[in-house]
């Protein structure tokens, strides 16, 4: 006695059309899926838009975020009398930034530095120029800033989350953050200790990132841009 | 071979057509401003609404909201973006409804909610004007990346104030969702909306 047995997968059968249907959605999903594991585009995160501000310079006048629109601009803080380890390593990975920014390595885009200063009260003109002139910035490329009190909460503490508070010797507890934001004011980056250390290579590199997209964002390409940021595919 | 060729043909087009429906289904949008990742809510906020009640930003959740600061003595720039908004509204239509927009005021010593209501009123009936006091409004412009100061400049009109001109889109959820740089074209405002609206 013979038996016959079913199939365990039914054989499919399709019309011609439907294969080439089929391989062409398998053509695309593979291309995405390719996409996703190589990442050939890297971009940076767009995290949430800086703070608006007006704040004033060692030389009197006001900065803005509007005036450094379309520019990258890296941010620090500090206080005037800041001694702990903190404010030397920031000012120093800033340092190194202008440094290579001095020879001009980051495509077309104009970079500006900006250190906001937390003590308005010690932050006089004078007191500005000499921090400024203590860690070697260009006037050109790196400003200090502060503000009154209260803007300073509002543009550090709410539009940052940088918290900070005075302390009764006069210093400040704060944690010694770095933001890198882009020309529409989006911030890319968030250097924080431990969770994301700040190196000047590592801003460097994601200086270039962000060079990269800004030069090459155009066209067709901006699709390949725009599909990395769907992705995630974030530089480290 | 040559009884192939037609059904080949046929079978080409019909292929790039699929490919071309494929591609306009599939690709990732092109937006007429800075597009941003969906993110957290923006921070909630209260502010005097043109009407004299207290609102809060989340009272239009559920709704796309165009979020623009400027002020009612702006002598350019505030009502080329209120008429650019307005145009664009007008031009979704029935969908419309689903799209509110907001200007919060960065004068708000001049600026009070009789001045605003006619002002904004005056482009739109469903546009709200928002005032509060100057810290408040301080409080809301800053972490949305809004900066405004006082510029004098003497004369009747007394002093003018300097401002971020973008607009926020927020999604019914409260996320910033895009940002139209000044002068976008209202053709090009409504394209956008009309694909979020569309898409969610």
């Amino acid at each position: 006695m013979s038996t016959t047995t079913a199939p365990l997968f039914p054989t499919l059968r399709l019309r011609r059309w439907q294969g080439v249907l089929l391989a062409l959605l398998a053509v695309v999903l593979a291309a995405l899926l390719v996409f996703v594991i190589v990442q050939p585009i890297k971009v940076l995160p767009r995290i949430r838009l800086a703070p608006g501000f007006a704040l004033r310079t060692a030389d009197g006048s006001l900065l803005t975020n509007e005036s450094l629109r379309g520019r990258f601009v890296l941010y620090s803080f500090t206080y005037v009398g800041c001694q702990a380890h903190t404010c030397p390593e920031t000012d120093a990975i800033m340092r190194a930034v202008q440094s290579h920014l001095r020879q001009g390595r980051i495509g077309e885009v104009p970079v500006s530095l900006v250190t906001i200063v937390l003590d308005p009260e010690n932050a006089t003109a004078a007191a500005l120029q000499a921090y400024a002139g203590r860690v070697g910035a260009d006037p050109a490329i790196w400003h200090f800033v502060t503000g009154d009190p209260t803007t300073l909460k509002t543009v550090v503490g709410a539009g940052f989350e940088v918290f900070y508070e005075a302390q009764a010797d006069g210093s400040y507890v704060f944690s010694p953050a770095m933001f890198l934001v882009d020309g529409w004011g989006i911030v890319r980056a968030a250097y924080r200790p431990v969770i994301h250390p700040p190196s000047a290579d590592r801003i460097l590199q994601h200086l270039n990132v962000l060079e990269r997209e800004v030069r090459n964002s155009r066209g067709i390409a901006r699709l390949g841009y725009e599909a990395a940021h769907l992705f995630l595919c974030y530089a480290p | 071979m040559k009884r192939f060729l037609p059904a080949l043909i046929l079978g080409l087009i019909g292929l790039a057509l699929v490919a071309v429906f494929a591609f306009q289904r599939l690709r990732p949008p092109v937006f007429h401003g800075q597009i941003m990742q969906a993110g957290d809510p923006v921070a909630d906020f209260t502010l005097t609404a043109h009407t004299g009640e207290r609102v809060r930003l989340s009272d239009w959740r559920g709704r796309w909201v165009a979020l623009y600061f400027g002020y009612t003595f702006c002598p350019d720039v505030c009502p080329t973006t209120l008429a650019q908004l307005a145009q664009a509204r007008r031009q979704l239509g029935a969908e419309a409804e689903k799209v509110q927009v907001i200007m919060v005021t960065v004068d708000p010593e001049r600026d009070t909610p009789e001045r605003l209501a006619a002002y904004v009123r005056a482009f739109d009936p469903t546009f709200v004007g928002l005032t509060g006091t100057p810290a408040e409004i301080a409080a809301v412009a800053s972490p949305l990346g809004v900066y405004f100061a006082r510029q004098e400049v003497g004369g009747a009109s007394g002093y003018l104030v300097d401002h971020t001109a973008s607009v926020l889109l927020l999604d019914p959820q409260g996320r910033l969702r895009l940002i139209w740089p000044f002068n976008t074209s209202p053709e090009f405002m409504a394209e956008d909306l009309a694909y979020f609206l569309r898409r969610g």
